[in-house]
């Protein structure tokens, strides 16, 4: 358990943490695991309080909108935030879940700069909004997002699945390869996507009873049985990715 | 021992291990998941000529399924290892794949031995399926006329059992079959059980072997055959004159003998003389349920 001792003045980096790299260690080893604060060093223990340790299963409580790239490359565990959170939240993310009760900024899933592959598996549940560019180059894995998505949400995606409840901004899934962004909202798509079908997806259905059910996000049944036009694209790319957006019962 | 006036013999059915899976056959409504099952176990009665053994193991509401509409459970059972993979890819190919509105989803996800069903049958999509990880677990997309098909990537192998039986002696034919379905009925819907003859019925028991074609690896099971009770060692007490069998296959030992055990005295009515059951001495195979201590 992680609970904010002195907020940051400044952004704080902590991309150590991370609920599989905790499992090996107790609390003072937590503690004095390296942050940035407005680009000078520091540790996690001057500005969290640390409760237990060689856990996989870890909290941190109360908003932390300032503190960055939390669970930046997690491979396993389980984090969960009790508030909103910063960008880069579950940067080149490979495993585990992160459940968000709150918002989360920029980059959420995403890459890092340069990186020519974001988010690699796991599961980043955001119950609010996100920042732009949420799930950018994902490679595997699934972000599901209870409110709104801000600009180029899953942009540039080569698999995996964005799950956005509310509007999706503009320039959702630009250069997307494969992969699924299914918007239960509007959605702004890009010109380079085409109009497939109306259908059922079967396995849409069975991912939003899995939030529903196993991640315990509230999911309507229109949704899950529901109607989804299916957009091919990014036909600048390879085009073998979609938007799927729910069009009703 | 007797229920109801029919004696039950002294003696114990015979059966083997074998390599079982589970599959969850989901649709858009019961009709549609059915109709898949019932196409997927079809010819599927006897390893002895169709190479597996399938069965209905029961009806699932939405709740119970992965995708929340009604579904099928099915059990699928062969020899060994290796013909179950093959087996299912060519059945679920042809029966579940090609039914309208139909998903098909593993039943034994906590078994270690894993079959990569969905995995094979991936490359029917020519390039345009599409995998997805739900919770853990690898599905494929597979664009079809209709829409898309889901199946899951492996499915579950345990060691089974087949080959549990039991025999109903009656006075006649009608008789003998009042009994074997008011049998089939008490057993229907059990958990781990398949019967997988038609009705759940077999007329046509065999023996290994022949007595004259050395090709033959099984044939008419001569000593509980009326016809031939004066020419051959019968089996069968006086005042029999029609036999019916049971077959059962299951998960595991202890779900045939809860079937045996609801099923038996459901057969000991009117006109049935004995419930008795077929081994081979013991040297068939390792699982041996003894009749008496079932019903005790």
């Amino acid at each position: 358990m992680l609970s904010l001792a002195a907020r940051p003045d400044h952004v704080l980096l902590a991309d150590c943490i991370a609920a599989d790299r905790f499992a090996g260690l107790d609390a003072n080893a937590i503690a004095a695991l390296p942050v940035v604060h407005g680009g000078r060093p520091g540790t996690l223990g001057e500005f969290f309080k640390v409760r237990g340790g060689h856990s996989s299963i870890v909290r941190i409580e109360g908003d932390v909108p300032q503190v960055e790239a939390i669970g930046a490359g997690m491979a396993g565990g389980e984090l969960t935030i009790d508030g909103s959170v910063g960008r880069d939240l579950g940067l080149a993310m490979a495993g585990g879940r992160i459940d968000v009760r709150g918002n989360a900024g920029d980059n959420a899933g995403g890459a890092p700069p340069g990186a020519a592959r974001g988010m690699s598996g796991g599961e980043i549940i955001v119950r609010g909004n996100v920042g732009d560019e949420a799930g950018a180059r994902m490679r595997r894995g699934m972000l599901a997002v209870t409110g709104d998505g801000g600009r180029g949400m899953g942009i540039g995606m080569i698999a995996g699945t964005v799950v956005v409840f509310g509007k999706a901004g503009p320039g959702a899934g630009r250069f997307l390869k494969r992969g699924s962004i299914v918007a239960l909202a509007s959605i702004e798509r890009p010109a380079t996507f085409r109009y497939a079908c109306t259908y059922h997806p079967p396995y849409v259905g069975l991912l939003l009873r899995y939030l529903r059910s196993g991640v315990g996000v509230p999911v309507a049944d229109r949704y899950i049985g529901g109607r989804y036009e299916r957009y091919s694209g990014d036909l600048a790319e390879l085009g073998k990715g979609e938007i799927l957006q729910w069009v009703g019962e | 021992m007797k229920i109801n006036g029919v004696t039950i013999a002294d003696t114990f059915a015979e059966a083997f291990t074998m390599r079982v899976a589970r599959l969850v056959i989901t649709g858009r409504t019961a009709k549609w998941a059915r109709e898949a099952a019932t196409k997927l176990t079809g010819f599927a009665t006897s390893v002895i000529g169709c190479k597996c053994e399938a069965g209905i193991e029961r009806e699932l509401t939405p709740a119970e399924t992965p995708d929340g509409r009604p579904g099928i459970s099915v059990l699928f059972l062969t020899m060994d290892k290796a013909s179950l993979p093959e087996q299912l890819i060519v059945r679920v190919g042809q029966t579940v794949l090609t039914c309208p509105t139909t998903a098909c989803f593993d039943g034994l996800p906590d078994a270690p031995d894993r079959l990569a069903v969905g995995k094979a049958l991936r490359v029917f999509g020519d390039g345009f399926q599409a995998s997805k990880v739900i919770g853990g677990k690898r599905y494929w997309r597979l664009p079809v006329m209709e829409g898309e098909f889901l199946v899951e990537e492996t499915f579950g192998m345990l060691k089974g059992v087949g080959g549990g039986n039991f025999l109903i002696l009656a006075a006649d034919a009608d008789a003998a079959l009042a009994a074997a379905e008011a049998a089939v009925d008490a057993m229907t819907s059990l958990p781990g059980v398949i019967l997988p003859f038609p009705g759940g019925v077999v007329r046509s028991g065999s023996k290994v072997g022949s007595k004259r074609y050395k090709n033959m690896v099984a044939t008419t099971n001569d000593p509980f055959d009326p016809t031939l009770r004066a020419i051959t060692q019968t089996a069968l007490p006086e005042g029999v004159n029609s036999v019916l069998e049971i077959v059962l296959d299951g998960t595991d030992a202890p779900s045939i003998e809860a079937a045996m055990r609801a099923g038996i005295p459901a057969a000991c009515r009117p006109g049935v003389n004995t419930i008795t059951a077929a081994n081979f001495g013991g040297k068939l195979g390792p699982h041996h349920f003894h009749l008496r201590k079932i019903l005790a």
